[in-house]
């Protein structure tokens, strides 16, 4: 029999908290729709996908409704793009693009990932389809995301992709410049992309996954937050291993909600049950904030010393806490730090507390990296790709997940601060400091070696 | 459940919380070289009270029973003992054919929410096996575990629920116990 203390602290996580669901992303290998031609290419897509992922939004509710929690988003992620365009050119990506958007709507789900394309080592003609229709594809679909994984572990760096990246990330701002370049939030640029990621925009199927798998991503800044709070309120003497043990408690928490709801899904669908990615996703709604966290563990700037200490200390027990709670712990699990989607480091940002730099440093100890960092639409394409380099050389060096998530915002100049809405929420306009600076270093091209690992100091 | 003999009586015992109760309990089936098959305690509100399940090798009866429950017991006739011959019910083979659900219910105390809710409940034919309800200032919780039969819709029983909760000024949910067994517990179901 449950305890009554038992069920009254898990409706208040549930219900006092807002714990969610984050996503349901449905990875769908979609390989086999090759063709010889687009329209018949685009006619299999477009059937793969509705009777794949017909079915998975009204599973999601029903499940949701069952348990008493919102799964918030119904996702999809495909193999890449890329896959499917060998032998076409970008009229074919395009309508490939089209028909995912369109599948999608179909299916009620809210995005589709997987317009993509794995260059760390070299870019193929069809890598280069996808990435040269980027600027279109973003601004003709509402729903479809794309990523490109420029650097490996194993390849080093591709910054001949990360040059053309920091030209293609501009193109796609100015593609979308009514939106004030919100089509780069669709856009993410990896090193050591995950093959099993259920967020958006980075989500796609990799290699070595199953046909058809259900990928969990949960949220819970906001229901960390308020277990150091009521910790701290408690009183007495506690230290920071306290607190760490305290969010450990509150991971395994959130990520058993992860496990019991993705394992029923992949049931009722049929299909294998995948990976709950333990990353603490914030939102703009206040208090589901990963900065919140970092000001209840006593820094009252994000930003300032101390910061990276404390997301340091919260990736590491929000993993240790999950890993105990799911043997199926996959994607990115880290802690995000999407500047515009998270109220708090979007204030910090705002004032300054919280530099480009500073979220640099961060990267190296938690997860992701630059993400929904709005800057001037007149940053120079090689100045962009050059802090896409640097944050590749992050994931590279630490054998970790990077990525960036850039919008050069048109004609928007440093304190501007732009309202993307929903979940995507405001950015302020990032100072990028020393621009136009690292051209000569980007214009080499080539690739940046794989690093050396045995010498670990 | 089974009983180590035959001879099984359902106790139930009824007292102001203090020490020593379960032992003079215990002691009066010694006496009677019983056995005890199963029991539960719970305290409320400075009372206390227990069922148990015993069963005897020899020929003992309610009276007999309760007789040597009270005698066990200093100031034995402030204990309320009844017992019953224990009868395996029909009840626990439909356990196997309905899922465990916990209805939670939040608000301002009136009278009549407890007879509201379980009128219902049992109009459904869901057998409420776990139930606590606690006024504190003006508030009035209630959480009833319960088992409700495969076949119905949990969507209507929630709609039916929260529409009954908002007549009478409660947040109402229904959910399956399995989330507060994933976000407590070592095991993720039951």
């Amino acid at each position: 029999m449950l305890s009554t203390d038992e069920i009254l602290s898990t409706i208040q996580m549930l219900h006092s908290e807002h714990l969610d669901v984050r996503t349901v992303t449905l990875a769908l290998n979609v390989d086999e729709c090759a063709a010889p031609s687009a329209d018949l290419l685009c006619r299999k897509l477009h059937q793969k996908i509705v009777s794949g992922a017909g079915k998975l939004v009204g599973v999601c509710n029903r499940i949701g409704r069952k348990y008493g929690i919102p799964i918030t988003n119904k996702r999809l992620a495909i193999t890449p793009a890329a896959n499917l365009l060998a032998g076409h050119g970008q009229t074919a990506a395009i309508m490939l693009a089209e028909t995912l958007d369109a599948a999608a709507q179909e299916c009620s789900v809210d995005l589709v990932g997987g317009f993509s394309a794995l260059v760390q080592k070299g870019i193929s003609p069809a890598d280069a389809v996808v990435m040269d229709s980027l600027p279109e594809v973003l601004s003709r679909t509402k729903r479809v995301c794309a990523s490109v994984n420029v650097a490996s572990v194993r390849a080093g760096i591709n910054l001949d992709a990360v040059g053309r990246m920091g030209r293609i990330i501009l193109g796609v701002a100015e593609a979308t410049a009514s939106q004030k370049g919100f089509g780069c939030a669709k856009l993410v640029v990896f090193a050591n992309i995950p093959e099993d990621n259920p967020f958006m925009a980075g989500a796609m199927v990799g290699s070595g996954e199953p046909e058809a798998a259900v990928n969990i991503g949960v949220s819970g800044p906001g229901v960390v937050a308020s277990a150091l709070k009521r910790k701290l309120q408690l009183g007495g003497k506690l230290t920071i291993g306290d607190l760490a043990e305290e969010i450990k408690i509150t991971s395994f928490r959130v990520t058993r909600v992860g496990e019991l709801i993705g394992r029923e899904v992949a049931a009722e669908l049929g299909v294998a049950f995948g990976i709950v990615d333990l990353s603490l996703a914030p939102t703009p709604q206040v208090g589901d904030s990963v900065g919140e966290i970092l000001r209840t563990l006593g820094i009252a700037k994000v930003g300032a010393p101390g910061s990276t200490a404390a997301i340091a200390l919260l990736t590491d027990a929000v993993k240790k806490g999950g890993a105990f709670a799911s043997s199926s712990v996959g994607g990115l699990s880290g802690a995000f730090m999407p500047v515009s989607e998270d109220a708090v480091l979007s204030e910090a940002a705002a004032t300054g507390s919280l530099v480009i730099e500073k979220l640099e440093a961060m990267t190296s100890v938690c997860s992701v990296g630059l993400d929904m960092v709005a800057i001037p639409g007149d940053t120079p394409p090689e100045t962009i790709a050059a802090i896409i380099a640097d944050v590749m050389a992050i994931g590279v060096q630490n054998q970790k997940t990077t990525a960036v998530r850039l919008i050069p915002v048109p004609g928007g100049k440093v304190g501007d601060k732009v309202e993307f809405g929903g979940l995507f929420g405001t950015a302020p306009v990032m100072e990028v400091r020393n621009a136009g600076a690292s051209k000569t270093f980007i214009d080499f091209g080539g690739r940046i070696p794989a690093p050396i690992l045995s010498l670990r100091n | 459940m089974t009983t180590k003999f035959e001879n099984a009586f359902v106790l139930n015992v009824l007292s102001d919380d203090h020490p020593g109760i379960v032992s003079a309990v215990s002691e009066a089936v010694a006496r009677l070289e019983g056995n005890i098959d199963a029991c539960s305690q719970t305290v409320l509100g400075g009372y206390f009270t227990l069922i148990m399940v015993v069963s005897f090798a020899g020929g003992v009866n309610s009276d007999r029973l309760t007789a040597e429950v009270r005698k066990a017991h200093p100031g034995g006739s402030d204990l309320e003992v009844i017992a019953r011959p224990f009868l395996p019910t029909s009840f626990q083979a439909k356990e196997h054919r309905a899922d465990r659900f916990v209805i939670t219910v939040f608000g301002k105390d009136r009278p009549g929410v407890v007879l509201r809710f379980s009128r219902y409940l049992a109009g459904k034919d869901i057998n409420i096996v776990d139930l606590f309800g606690d006024r504190s200032g003006d508030d009035f919780v209630l959480i009833s575990q319960c088992q409700i039969p495969a076949g119905w819709d949990i969507s209507m029983l929630q709609a039916d629920l929260e529409e009954m909760g908002k007549e009478l000024g409660f947040t109402v949910r229904l959910q399956h116990e399995n989330i507060f067994v994933a976000t407590n517990q070592l095991r993720l179901t039951h």
